[in-house]
């Protein structure tokens, strides 16, 4: 039997000329796994929204749309309720009371069971999460981890028939979404639940599903396996090609006859099974070992040094950073990547001049920021430095995009021409023309991201931090932050990124750290970097370190394949 | 030690400082005052441990006595004249009794209370609420959950426009106050466009349904029963004590107390018996555990 | 799914009963607290005559079934209201609260305005102790949301900043701080006289100057911004007063 049965959908939101949906037809079986990919803006979220009437946007709409066999307008609400289950992507907004039995319950409060149904209900469900250890706690205590879990079981308490995700994990670290997605897999092989997620981490997501969907401009051009998804892509010179997982691009740029692989373990598989004909991957030496350099006496001064710097937030807490030590050259694009929660973030904020050390010396350009008595100092070297946070949200400030940008140049002692030059180049830099006379919290979170990174930019800063840029973006937007990044470096600012993205890292810093536990590990080249570490690897490294140990990037990995075929 | 008390159902903790707060509140006898108080400052020390009742005690003596000071500066009613004020007034040993009683009265009021708070925490009002009010149970529940999270995103705001150069902790008062109104304005914003997706949450897990339910994970058991009963009969035996007039006590014009009799110290005993329940169910598990303790 | 129009705007049968009843039963309470409360009546009849007033807020909006955004335009404006405080960590006495609850009076109603100012004093001792104070603050600050609404949809107040500024300053002192002070000499001194109850607003008057400068200077400089977010969220969602 049909889950759902969309047949001539097209939607257009009011005030809006182009549609958001093109005459969908899509077919969702029951137990089916479905992911549905696309570019931001490309109408995945929108098409997900219509498949449940609650949440259908204003606007006019054709075609229909059928769950389980019968059109959705007639399924009446409570059968909706308890039959569609739907997760967004920002764990803490959907989550509606303090406490996480509470939470559990809500969904079926509202379906007006009594309380011997609801207490075995949600007894069932925080088995099946593994959730009963913070049964009784206040959600507040919850990591965002923990919080997504809680909606989604809340919403299996309910017992739906289907799951629909909008993009869960994008606002959680690597761990937790690798944790979540598999405990969607489990709903959907144990229960049996039919899964439509759409979703960027498709390195992880595509090899769970069953079927994958890829739209563009509100139009199905794609419904296939997750095999031979990646091939039609290449075959069509999609862009969204590079967002595919990084085995998918190695079969795509390798000749071979054999079945594409899609996980890890399955490229590794395919990679025994090439007749290769066991030439090694060199790499030019220049490449390797560049991160420590010995620092040249005369030369100028490093954009930043950090000397043994400790820090706490308060006195009876344990330190967040321990005796970190790190030197960046002007103009470098340091990437700095570990875990959640080892000071990442914290040390960000040391290095921008937010939060004080309590031992040890940051010196920014050459001059020491900590000092008592160096206020003037400080305050003049921090001008040049400027933090981009994780959330772009904490940045707007004005009701209008365009608004918002000149309010970063409100203190400035500039003519209203030379201010209006200034936001338009930047605007060309970051790509936001037409996006100016928008509220910053209608736009889409790729968009938000770059509307952010323009307000820092206009600071003009020498040093330029950014706390995980790549969070939540789609890969298309990747390649235009890293352009982005490039054309800085060029110019001589210094950029220093946290980031869980690792293959970003591998791909465009010059030089990569390990933070842990307050301090950073190890740094180097990135090629040096990847390559001597296990789990802390690009997936092309840990795909091909078997037989080619120093290929860090999927360009590496083909380029060794080909040479060896 | 870790309170029993607490542990009872919600409508049992609130229906017992809802009666010892209206008893405190109403009686100025001074055995009443005398009870009430030692024992709201004894189950206190229990909840709050001896650092926090040093504390709260210290700061109450301070109120008191400086209630006691004023009520005769400005209470004149009274027979026994004690002396005059320099723009004639009297000052009379009525009021300043008077002015002593009711502060004992203010001081065991707050000692109460201090104890409310930390037995009767937000969910089981919001659980008492959910019977009577339901919507605005949830209300409660979801203000109660967005105070802490808009106080986090406040210092959040105030760390990113540092970042950006727009310092908040320096500058005049004038320049701080805007800067303050600035990140309040934004986390206003953050905070109701992000609660749209919150309504949408709601309205997709069947919010508005007809016949919602309401559940709790309180029961409430033989326990709870036992100690409701014992609860209603002494505020009954009190009750009945306030109507014949055993508690009450006349200040002016001349001070006088109700003669004591079997009835009224059977009414004292009562009192006692209701200010001490907490402390007596602590007691009673404590000793529970022991014995449990000693038998293994 | 609704199973009633919402047509909570106009009077109705029940708002005609509800209004019989307390005809009733206030004079009702007086009459018992001068008769059987002796020195405790001025606390006790103050008390019982505001927990009258804002049951019917209660049960009119439980009997509308309110949608979820609702609640939660009333539960995010009473967060910020309590949380907004920490805004201005390095400005004591430096409260938001009586300026964002006339906002909502002025934005989304009488009704809106009331509960939101209700739940702040009430979710505000919650994070600062409850007391025998939470009554009066719930109920003074109700009143000022309710009076905000009402003033805005008779006309006599204007969605413009002066105006605006008039009524924060005049409702943060005269009735913020008119009747909590009058609660806490009602609570604490057992009986009732004029020259006390000057007292007690001679020894507030300071605090309550700066509370109103405090309301009026929020005011000023938030009251627009404020209102076009809120406004601009009505026109988004369709929220309120639709």
């Amino acid at each position: 039997m049909e889950t759902y049965q969309i047949r001539a959908l097209s939607f257009t939101y009011p005030l809006r000329e182009k549609p958001a949906l093109k005459r969908i037809e899509l077919t969702v079986k029951q137990g089916e796994f479905v992911t549905i990919c696309g570019k931001s803006g490309s109408g995945k979220s929108t098409l997900l929204r219509h498949l449940k009437t609650m949440l259908t946007p204003h606007g006019t709409r054709e075609g229909e749309i059928f769950f389980e066999g019968r059109p959705l307008e007639e399924c009446d609400q409570r059968t909706q309720a308890a039959g569609i289950g739907f997760v967004l992507q920002n764990p803490d907004n959907q989550i509606v009371t303090d406490k996480v039995w509470h939470e559990l319950a809500f969904g079926l409060e509202s379906l007006g069971l009594e309380s011997k149904t609801i207490r075995l209900r949600v007894a069932e469900m925080a088995s099946f999460f593994g959730i009963q250890t913070w049964f009784r706690k206040n959600v507040t205590e919850l990591s965002g981890g923990q919080k997504q879990l809680l909606n989604l079981a809340s919403i299996m308490a309910m017992q739906p028939s289907v799951l629909v995700l909008d993009e869960p994990t994008g606002q959680l670290d690597p761990i937790a979404a690798t944790d979540f997605l598999g405990t969607v897999k489990k709903i959907n092989c144990e229960l049996g639940t039919t899964i439509i997620m759409t979703e960027h981490r498709l390195e992880e997501v595509l090899p769970l599903s069953d079927r994958v969907v890829v739209m563009d401009q509100g139009k199905i051009i794609i419904d296939d396996t997750p095999q031979r998804v990646g091939e039609r892509l290449k075959g069509m010179q999609h862009t969204l090609f590079w967002a595919m997982p990084s085995p998918v691009q190695i079969y795509a740029g390798v000749d071979s006859d054999l079945p594409c692989p899609i996980a890890v373990q399955d490229g590794r598989k395919w990679l025994n099974a090439l007749p290769l004909n066991g030439r090694s991957f060199e790499v030019p030496a220049a490449q390797c070992n560049q991160g420590t350099a010995p620092r040249s006496k005369t030369g100028p001064p490093p954009a930043i040094r950090l000397e043994d710097v400790w820090f706490r937030y308060e006195r009876d807490l344990p330190d967040a950073v321990k005796d970190l030590s790190l030197e960046v050259a002007v103009g470098q694009f340091y990437s700095i990547v570990g875990g959640n929660g080892t000071g990442k973030s914290t040390a960000l904020a040391i290095i921008g001049g937010i939060l004080r050390p309590y031992r040890g010396r940051v010196h920014i350009f050459g001059r020491d920021i900590c000092r008592k008595g160096a206020a003037k100092a400080r305050e003049e070297v921090l001008n040049r430095v400027a933090l981009l946070p994780q959330n772009p949200q904490l940045l707007f400030v004005e009701k209008t995009v365009e608004l918002d940008l000149y309010e970063m140049l409100a203190g400035a002692q500039l003519s209203r021409e030379e201010k209006k030059q200034k936001v338009q180049a930047i605007c060309e830099l970051t790509e936001l023309d037409g996006l100016l006379k928008m509220h910053p919290y209608d736009l889409s979170g790729g968009e938000q991201q770059r509307a952010a990174l323009a307000k820092v930019l206009l600071r003009e800063p020498k040093i330029l931090l950014l706390d995980e840029p790549t969070k939540g973006l789609d890969g298309h937007f990747k390649f235009k932050l890293a352009d982005v990044l490039k054309k800085l470096t060029a110019e001589g600012v210094t950029v220093v990124m946290v980031s869980h993205d690792i293959e970003f890292c591998a791909r465009y810093a010059a030089v990569c750290a390990l933070f842990f536990d307050g301090g950073i590990i190890t740094q180097n080249t990135p090629r040096a970097f990847f390559s001597g570490n296990n789990f802390y690897t690009t997936a092309a490294n840990r795909m091909a370190r078997h037989i080619f140990p120093a290929a860090v990037t999927i360009e590496d990995v083909i380029e060794a394949c080909r040479n060896s075929l | 030690m870790k309170d029993a008390f607490s542990t009872f159902h919600p409508v049992v903790n609130f229906t017992y400082f809802t009666a010892v707060l209206l008893f405190s509140m109403f009686s100025l006898h001074p055995v009443f005052q005398a009870i009430s108080l030692t024992c709201s400052v004894l189950y206190f020390f229990l909840l709050g441990g001896q650092r926090a009742t040093r504390f709260s005690l210290l700061y109450l003596l301070l109120f008191g006595l400086f209630m006691a000071v004023i009520n005769p500066a400005f209470n004149h009613a009274g027979v026994t004249i004690l002396f005059y004020l320099k723009n004639g007034n009297p000052i009379t040993l009525e009021s300043i009794l008077y002015g002593l009683a009711s502060a004992a009265m203010f001081m065991a009021v707050i000692m109460w209370f201090s104890c409310f708070n930390i037995v009767m925490t937000a969910d089981k009002f919001v659980y008492l609420f959910g019977r009577v009010v339901p919507a605005l149970a949830l209300v409660l529940s979801m203000a109660l959950r967005f105070v802490p999270r808009y106080r986090v995103q406040i210092r959040v705001i105030s760390t990113a426009r540092q970042g950006v150069g727009r310092d908040v902790t320096n500058g005049s008062v004038f320049e701080r106050a805007r800067n303050g109104l600035q990140i309040l304005s934004m986390m206003a914003t953050w905070a109701l466009e992000n609660a749209i997706e919150t309504a949408d949450s709601m309205k997709s897990r069947g919010y508005g349904l007809p016949r919602r339910t309401s559940f709790s994970i309180f029961r409430f058991d033989r326990r709870d029963r036992a100690v409701c009963g014992v609860m209603l009969l002494l505020v009954s035996v009190v009750f009945a004590g306030a109507i014949t007039g055993s508690s009450t006590m006349r200040f002016f014009p001349s001070l006088k107390l109700p003669p004591p009799n079997v009835f009224s110290s059977g009414v004292y005993c009562a009192y006692l018996a209701l200010c001490l329940l907490p402390v007596i169910i602590d007691l009673l598990e404590e000793l529970k555990w022991k014995r449990i303790k000693s038998g293994l | 799914m609704q199973e009633q129009p919402l047509n909570a705007g106009r009077p109705g049968r029940r708002t005609f009963i509800a209004a019989t009843l307390l005809a009733l039963v206030i004079p009702g309470t007086i009459l018992f607290g001068v008769f059987c409360l002796g020195d405790r009546k001025y606390y006790f009849i103050s008390l019982l005559i505001m927990l009258y007033s804002m049951l019917p807020f209660a049960l009119v909006f439980e009997r509308r079934r309110p949608e979820a955004r609702e609640l939660l335009v009333v539960a995010v404006l009473a967060a910020i209201a309590v949380a907004g405080r920490a805004a201005f960590f390095m400005l004591p006495q430096f409260k938001p609260v009586v300026a964002i609850v006339i906002i909502t009076g002025v934005c989304c109603g009488a009704e809106a305005g009331f509960l939101v100012g209700a739940v702040a004093g009430f979710v505000s001792n919650f994070f600062f102790g409850q007391g025998p104070w939470a009554p009066w603050q719930m109920f003074s600050l109700g009143v000022i949301g309710f009076l905000a609404g009402i003033l805005i949809k008779r006309g006599f107040l204007k969605k413009e900043r002066l105006p605006l500024c008039l009524y924060g300053g005049f409702s943060a002192f005269f009735i913020y701080g008119g009747i909590i002070d009058c609660g806490s000499l009602l609570m604490f001194t057992p009986y009732f006289s004029w020259p006390a109850l000057l007292t007690v607003y001679v020894s507030g008057f300071w605090f309550n100057v700066v509370h109103a400068a405090a309301t009026v200077f929020f005011l000023f400089v938030l009251s627009r911004p404020l209102i076009e977010k809120l406004d601009r969220i009505k026109i988004k969602y369709g929220m309120l007063e639709s």
